[in-house]
């Protein structure tokens, strides 16, 4: 039995002037604050956004013809991969590019194409995912928000909720229910809703720490042209449900701590505490193996591969990793001493953010529930 | 995967898995020598399989996952590297990195399929969640550990290794806890019988978490070195390793 077969990962040429590229646009535009470098992927700032359009670092892989830059995948995940451990400011694009976008051109029509995907590439049209509602989490087949005809416009009621980024998105793709008595996975279809429909409306819900990143959303008689419906009708569950190896292992599911790793490491240089440099080596094999994982799976995904067993497992392993980093220095760190204060701000803000990290994206139960069947247990 | 690599991995495989547990030097010995595989690592001008670090790693992790009793693998190290030296002592790190990998995975097969064929409360233990989700936390595990050992080959084909030895030996070691105390709770009474083929597995990865540096030893290392080279420097290293 060998359930993850690693390769070796054949770095792009390009790598080390694209890493450039990234750590200077970041160093000139991104965040200062490391309490705000960390959990990036969830801080919208949409001038960030635009200067990366701008570099041609967003819709990295997509068509010339819809803005695209037709760069290879390998080479879009060392630009992720360096966003993310600088901790630059890429929420309010992250969703779009990540998963909107490569949907829309792989399942949108031509409408749908030309009016989102260019935009996206720019840094100028950010989405968000509508799947959880408040009856249905992990258990997402048990939508409820409704689509139904009328001539050939669709009409949507219901309510998303636990929505990242509603409020600062342009359109969001909605998993809702088509087909009137339809039960489970049956009778489900995707529909691209603008946020500027209208009956749509966005409620912000405030998170433990006063902050503000997620959302409830309401559809009161939405009226949508026949066009918003995405790929197939009744086809919403496979269509959702298909790209999830992208979501699970790329590299933001254990670098979302990075920030607090790299502030233990520089406290560490002058507490001159062994205790210390013990983390710091214990947690460093964590992050570079954890780095080769991620980066295998990308490798096989570019190469047209479904990985999704690796996938969930680079999820679980790296999800805890994000989530223990936090709690470990918490234990280690000498908080009487003067020199820790920028690592303690950086700490106790993930300890209390980070829970979100194995909930977000399939909780851990969900997740090891999958690599439990990949295994052959159920 | 290469087809000298392949071709390796067929001789190895049922040669280890006929060795296994009660190989002895003595009896089995020169039947390993005969096929060449101590000389692995010596170029073929000097009679040897002139193999790289990648049939290294295929040679070790069977030789784990099947704990073969004789240490080929330090046999295999001792032919590279003296006794004694800095070389060896990481060489054999890598050498028993790649044996817990192989070891692990020996010990999740074997769990994974004692919990489908073992009946309690009318079905298969792997049907409980309970189960189940400890089942996958060792996969994980076990795929850290041998993702790890890959890493640490890959590094040792490109030339220096010191960051990847470390940090692999190190994860490996971090993965045998897991492996082994899922593997034996999964297993219950029968698992700690000495007629049961777990404990030859799960024996050794406790004496490979020891031996060549054990948590403490490499966590030191590793982080003396990331904590010397400074914050700064840690990612833009970790990448440039690869580039």
């Amino acid at each position: 039995m060998q359930t993850f077969v690693t390769e070796a990962v054949d770095w792009p040429g390009t790598a080390p002037d694209l890493r450039e590229q990234v750590r200077a646009l970041v160093a000139a535009h991104g965040e200062r604050d490391p309490v705000r470098r960390a959990n990036c992927w969830t801080k919208a700032n949409p001038q960030f956004s635009k200067k990366l359009g701008e570099a041609g670092l967003l819709g990295m892989t997509w068509p010339k013809e819809y803005g695209g830059h037709e760069r290879s995948q390998l080479e879009r995940y060392v630009v992720i991969e360096e966003l993310l451990a600088a901790g630059a400011p890429v929420g309010a694009h992250w969703i779009a590019d990540r998963q909107s976008g490569p949907l829309l051109l792989r399942l949108g029509n031509e409408e749908l194409k030309r009016r989102w995907v260019p935009e996206i590439a720019r840094g100028e049209a950010f989405a968000c995912i509508g799947l959880s509602e408040p009856g249905s989490g992990s258990d997402l087949a048990s939508v409820r928000t409704t689509a139904r005809r009328d001539g050939s416009d669709w009409v949507i009621d219901g309510q998303k909720v636990w929505t990242s980024g509603a409020h600062v998105s342009h359109f969001m793709i909605a998993l809702v229910r088509s087909e009137a008595g339809s039960e489970r996975q049956q009778g489900l279809s995707q529909f691209v809703i603008p946020m500027d429909t209208p009956g749509v409306t966005v409620k912000p819900i405030t998170d433990l720490t006063g902050a503000h990143e997620f959302n409830e959303v309401f559809f009161d008689a939405v009226r949508l042209p026949a066009h918003a419906l995405l790929g197939e009708e009744g086809a919403g569950w496979k269509q959702a449900t298909a790209e999830l190896s992208l979501e699970r292992s790329g590299p933001e599911r254990y670098l979302s701590s990075m920030v607090l790793f790299l502030e233990l490491v520089r406290h560490a240089e002058t507490a001159q505490d062994p205790a210390l440099a013990e983390l710091v080596g214990r947690l460093a094999a964590e992050a570079w193996t954890l780095r080769l994982m991620s980066a295998s799976v990308a490798a096989k995904l570019a190469r047209g591969e479904d990985p999704a067993l690796e996938a969930t497992m680079v999820k679980d392993l790296g999800n805890s990793y994000e989530q223990a980093i936090p709690q470990l220095v918490q234990a280690a760190v000498d908080w009487e001493r003067i020199d820790a204060q920028v690592v303690q701000a950086v700490c106790f803000y993930l300890l209390q953010v980070s829970p979100s990290f194995s909930l977000r994206g399939g909780t851990r139960e969900i997740v090891k529930g999958i690599i439990a069947r990949g295994l052959g247990l159920r | 995967m290469s087809d000298t690599r392949r071709m390796l991995a067929e001789m190895a495989d049922p040669l280890f898995a006929e060795l296994g547990a009660d190989a002895t030097m003595d009896r089995d010995g020169a039947r390993l020598e005969q096929l060449g595989l101590p000389a692995l690592l010596m170029p073929e001008a000097d009679g040897g399989f002139g193999g790289d670090w990648m049939d290294a790693l295929t040679v070790f992790r069977l030789a784990g996952y099947h704990a073969l009793a004789i240490d080929l693998p330090a046999m295999i190290v001792a032919k590279t590297a003296g006794e004694g030296t800095e070389a060896h002592f990481a060489l054999m790190a890598f050498a028993r990195t790649a044996q817990i990998a192989g070891a692990l995975d020996a010990a999740l097969a074997l769990s994974v399929g004692y919990v489908n064929e073992r009946q309690q409360f009318g079905r298969p233990l792997g049907k409980f969640q309970a189960v189940q989700q400890s089942l996958a936390g060792f996969a994980c595990e076990a795929a850290a550990a041998n993702c790890a050992a890959v890493g640490a080959a890959q590094a040792l084909e490109r030339g220096d290794a010191g960051f990847e030895i470390a940090a692999a030996k190190l994860r490996a070691n971090r993965a045998v806890e897991v492996g082994t105390t899922v593997a034996h709770q999964v297993h219950g009474a029968i698992g700690f019988t000495h007629e049961y083929g777990l404990h030859p597995l799960t024996r050794r990865l406790w004496q490979w978490r020891s031996e060549y540096g054990n948590d403490a030893y490499w966590s030191k290392r590793l982080g003396t070195m990331v904590v010397d080279a400074g914050a700064d420097s840690f990612w833009p290293g970790l990448t440039a390793r690869t580039d």
